[in-house]
């Protein structure tokens, strides 16, 4: 694939002249020890507050676990009960079907509306705005809102479809063939605003004077956009595109706040399934095992989607 | 600003501008009534006395405008205690995060050493596991430390985030390489060059990043829940959940208690906008 | 360089510890002359939450042994809470919890057994209502003392009674009249197959339980009073859930798929002309200007009983003799009569207690019609440990599968039903 218009190269100092090997090497040190110092802090957090849960989490993996009393060693019991276990098949298969959709459609959008609001346009400011205020409701009370609009016989939005003849019997989150998609609707909704802002702040990077000489040069808008900034947002893409994955395979807000994973686990995803079986069935070492089920499912499917933009994103 | 006004196009004429613009405008308008749908509701309700709420055939407006919800909010919970209690919650975190993250995506972004891809995998893999199950042995450990119901217990295992390292990272992988060069020639710490040459470059991704953190954190419901067993410590969205009743949900007051509460994030957020549209965003392309 | 950053970081973590030494970790430990502190936790948010909040407040002044620290969170937040810091022993001292939800907790030893205080005398327990003494049992053993107490009630509205051509003051006593009413007020007047008004409001999930009672009477149920056998299969419940479904179904009595909530808000949005649920909306139907009455949900071909359900207060295993002593005041105090007669009036539950009469609550109209049918009413899955996974995973799900035509109700509920079984044996 085609890399970017050729930037106009930085003023280079050329290097003073230095003794080879050992001047290299002090560098390479200094670098190194450099690099460290700055990660150390976040990395004794993480290793303290992240890992060492992480770490009972997978030692609980092998146990059977209530919380209340102690955990009994099991052994590879639990993952051997997930594969035949339907109600994580089906957990699983909601949850690839919700994130499948969910992640392209978002980034598409987040990408259009991202363009879009970064020429003039009038209104632009409040539509900015708009788009994100989703992400900054809290889920709990906008669900509240979503659950009244959308409520098949009282709900607003409801009764103005009904005018113009769409009409749920049921209900859009009550029905099992549409539960799903009104959740991934909401989802979207809510998440939308996030990456959009994302890919805004990508965006501002790319250098007027690149698609002012391409237009000059006749290139159209759609022409320009594949070549000058498809690729230059290649990172935001990936970082976007790898964020949006692990969090939709992930997904549990929208699903508890509208749904709780009915009816009849129509739209339970594994991390819903993961607070059942956990928190209300005081199953936490089977919790436990499913959720490093879904870390490996997520692990590999990012594994794949860094490889995939390795060989396309620009690093200077 | 990096934005492009599109030439205008030779030949149009006046009216299929015109068009055009209605066209735009309209869209624009679409759009943003159906993401603030939900809002417009939750704010219409805020002022509807209770009675009007729950009825049929529903209306969006008020058919009676009344402000006594947003008096009572400040009667019914602390409401100044918890706005107080949430900023510093969220604040903390948001600025000591800021740092940490910056701190680590510099090193991983722009600093050479072995291991480097190792660490960043590693930190990326903590993003995977959802914290269901890691809540538990969390909250034990801070149980051990001592640190329940205090502020680092709250603040702490927040004080840096697998999601702003990474969303970092992948900025600062975008500026120019050479920019540290001639400064790292000079002699200049790496301190000095993450301060006073990265850093200001990172601008919209700092404030981009800060914002999520800090709406994020703002509208946590069951961390700070956990973690604090002082009433007079509790977060906003604790006092918002004291209106939603197992059975009954007060709507009108948990309507103006969430609006209320939504001002800090969206005035965050507008003076972010703005600083987009003033464009910070020249790198150091131009040397 | 390095050294700046490092001294930096070292001077803001002081910053913020230091700033934090203020606040330590609430002390557990009370010095032996001092009042005993009491963590309270329950789930009252809404508009029962001031009434709580008052009693409390009462107690608190009244003596100075004990100090009532309370916390009130929603249900949901309330349970993801209690698991870790009672795994952690920071946990409440005492906790009001559904009667429900009770066995699991006091199976794995969590509660401590509180017979005692109902053989204390100078407690009347004798006073209380002996339903919600029955449902704070669990296999003999008594776990809780009652914080509230309430049957389920048959709302109807009297308007679209009327509307309908049917006597306003004559609720359906039976399950013939129950559904033939509910059918003529069930109005699709554009014919597109969707009422516009519905005869009944019953919720399948998310919800106090409603269908049950149904199950019950005619003979069948979920499970055996004794939480040993699963009854879901039983010809009787099937026949109950059969004439019910079929009447959702096929004449649309009911819409289907509702949680509690959503079936409250039809009823109060004048949609649907009948519910069966608790004194809670009473406020939220009369400001909606309905004009409704109360009856007791319309007899079945066995049996004439509703739902009872209770929150009780539970003490902490790990509680000492001062603290459950301090408790065991508490609850004698909440569950005084002139604590009960406040409580009634402004919560609109009934009094946990018999011997207040209709004329002392007189300033809440309905609180004696939720009382009346105490002896009537049952629990629901009482004496069984598991009821999340019995209800929640179980049996709600075959509900709304056949509800929705997924299965019929021999296949569903037989399967659910041997399902509960393997629960119930295994616990």
């Amino acid at each position: 694939m085609s890399t970017a218009t050729e930037l106009p190269a930085p003023p280079t100092v050329p290097p003073p002249p230095r003794r080879p090997g050992r001047a290299r090497g002090s560098l390479a040190r200094r670098q190194a020890l450099a690099a460290w110092a700055f990660m150390l802090p976040s990395l004794v957090v993480l290793a303290v507050f992240v890992v060492y849960p992480m770490t009972q989490a997978l030692y609980l993996s092998f146990t059977e676990y209530n919380v209340l009393q102690p955990a009994r060693w099991v052994g590879l019991e639990n993952y051997q009960r997930l594969v035949s276990d339907p109600a994580f098949h089906n957990a699983l298969l909601n949850t690839l079907y919700y994130a499948a959709v969910t992640t392209p459609v978002s980034v598409a959008l987040a990408l259009g509306l991202a363009i879009l609001l970064n020429r003039r346009l009038p209104l632009r400011g409040f539509l900015r705005t708009s788009v994100f205020l989703p992400v900054v409701l809290s889920l709990a009370i906008v669900a509240i809102a979503w659950n009244f609009l959308l409520d098949p016989n009282i709900g607003l939005l409801s009764y103005w479809l009904s005018k113009v003849g769409i009409v749920s019997e049921q209900g859009w989150l009550r029905d099992p063939a549409l539960a799903m998609p009104a959740v991934m609707a909401v989802g979207i909704w809510k998440n939308v605003g996030f990456y959009m802002v994302m890919y805004l702040a990508g965006l501002q990077s790319i250098p007027r004077e690149l698609h002012e000489a391409a237009s000059i040069d006749g290139a159209g808008p759609w022409k320009r956009f594949r070549r000058i900034t498809w690729p230059l947002l290649a990172n935001q893409t990936m970082l976007i595109t790898i964020l949006a994955a692990i969090a939709t395979l992930q997904a549990f807000d929208q699903i508890y706040v509208m749904t709780r994973g009915g009816p009849f686990f129509s739209t339970e995803t594994v991390v819903m399934m993961i607070y059942r079986v956990g928190f209300t069935e005081f199953g936490f070492g089977y919790a436990s095992a499913m959720s490093w089920v879904l870390v490996l499912l997520i692990f590999g499917l990012s594994m794949a989607q860094m490889a995939y933009f390795r060989k396309r994103t620009v690093t200077y | 600003m990096a934005a492009t006004a599109a030439p205008a196009p030779v030949g149009r004429s006046p009216g299929v501008v015109r068009a055009w613009r209605a066209l735009t405008l309209v869209g624009v308008l679409a759009i943003a009534a159906v993401m603030l749908l939900p809002l417009i509701w939750m704010v219409a309700t805020s002022f509807k006395p209770e009675a009007d709420i729950v009825k049929f055939p529903p209306a969006l407006l008020p058919d009676r405008v009344t402000f006594e919800h947003y008096r009572e909010v400040w009667q019914r919970i602390p409401f100044a205690r918890l706005y107080l209690n949430t900023i510093i919650f969220a604040g903390g975190v948001t600025l000591i995060s800021l740092l940490l993250d910056s701190m680590t995506a510099y090193a991983l972004a722009r600093l050479r050493f072995p291991g480097r891809n190792v660490v960043f995998v590693a930190i990326l893999v903590m993003l995977m596991l959802p914290f269901q199950v890691t809540l538990i042995p969390l909250y034990d450990l801070l149980v051990g430390l001592g640190w329940t119901n205090t502020l680092q217990g709250l603040i702490v295992p927040r004080a840096t985030n697998a999601f702003g390292i990474f969303f970092l990272r992948q900025f600062l992988l975008s500026l120019p390489r050479d920019l540290e060069e001639a400064a790292r020639i000079d002699g200049a710490s790496e301190f000095t060059i993450y301060r006073k040459v990265i850093m200001p470059l990172a601008a919209p991704a700092l404030l981009t990043l800060g914002l999520f953190h800090f709406m994020y954190n703002w509208n946590d419901l069951l961390w700070p829940l956990i973690i604090n067993q002082d009433q007079s410590h509790q977060t906003l969205p604790a006092g918002l959940a004291l209106f939603m009743g197992q059975h009954v949900v007060e709507f009108g007051i948990l309507m103006a208690a969430s609006v209320l509460a939504l001002i800090p994030v969206v005035l965050f957020f507008l003076v972010i906008q703005r600083r987009f549209v003033e464009g910070i965003a020249t790198t150091g392309i131009r040397g | 360089m390095v050294r700046r950053a490092l001294a930096v970081l070292a001077v803001a973590g002081m910053l913020v510890l230091a700033g934090c030494a203020g606040r330590g970790q609430q002390s557990e430990e009370s010095n032996a002359s001092g009042p005993v502190t009491l963590k309270f936790w329950n789930g009252f948010t809404g508009p029962d939450r001031p009434a709580v909040e008052e009693l409390v407040k009462r107690f608190n002044e009244s003596q100075d042994q004990a100090k009532i620290q309370m916390e009130i969170m929603p249900w949901d937040v309330f349970f993801d809470k209690l698991l870790p810091s009672l795994s952690s022993g920071t946990g409440p001292d005492i906790a009001g919890m559904d009667t429900a939800q009770v066995p699991q907790y006091a199976v794995k030893k969590a509660l401590k057994p509180v017979d005692d205080y109902y053989t204390q005398s100078g407690n009347e327990a004798d006073k209380l209502i002996p339903a919600a003494v029955q449902g704070a049992t669990f296999e003999g053993t008594k776990y809780s003392v009652p914080m509230n107490f309430t049957t389920l009630l048959l709302y109807w509205n009297k308007g679209m009674f009327k509307e309908a051509g049917l006597d306003p003051e004559r609720p359906p006593a039976n399950w013939d009249q129950f559904a033939d009413y509910a059918k003529k007020l069930t109005k699709d007047t554009n014919g597109d197959g969707k009422p516009e008004q519905y005869g009944l409001a019953i919720a399948d999930h998310e919800t106090i339980a409603m269908w049950p009672i149904l199950f019950w009477q005619n003979g069948g149920g979920v499970v055996s009073e004794d939480g040993k056998k699963a009854m879901l299969g039983d010809p009787a419940t099937i026949q109950a859930a059969n004439h019910w479904v079929d009447l959702v179904r096929n004449d649309k009595i009911a819409p289907i798929g509702l949680g509690g909530a959503d079936a409250d808000k039809l009823f109060q949005s004048k949609k649907a002309a009948m519910e069966i649920v608790g004194p809670w909306m009473t406020t939220g139907f009369k400001d909606a200007g309905i004009d409704f009455g109360l009856a007791m949900p319309p007899a079945g071909p066995k049996e004439a009983v509703t739902l009872g359900t209770s929150v009780g207060f539970t003490v902490s295993a790990k509680a000492d003799q001062r603290k459950t002593e301090a408790a065991y005041e508490f609850f004698k105090f909440w569950n005084s009569k002139e604590s009960q007669v406040y409580w009634s009036v402004h919560s609109g539950f009934p009094p946990n207690r018999t011997d207040i009469s209709a004329a002392e609550l007189k300033e809440n109209p309905y609180v004696a019609a939720f009382a009346a049918p105490a002896d009537k009413s049952r629990f629901y899955l009482s004496n069984v440990q598991e009821f999340q996974k019995v209800n929640e995973t179980l049996f709600e799900p075959a509900l709304q599968r056949v509800l929705n035509g997924k299965a019929n109700v021999q296949d569903a509920f037989g399967k659910a039903s041997s399902d509960i079984q393997t629960v119930l044996d295994g616990s």
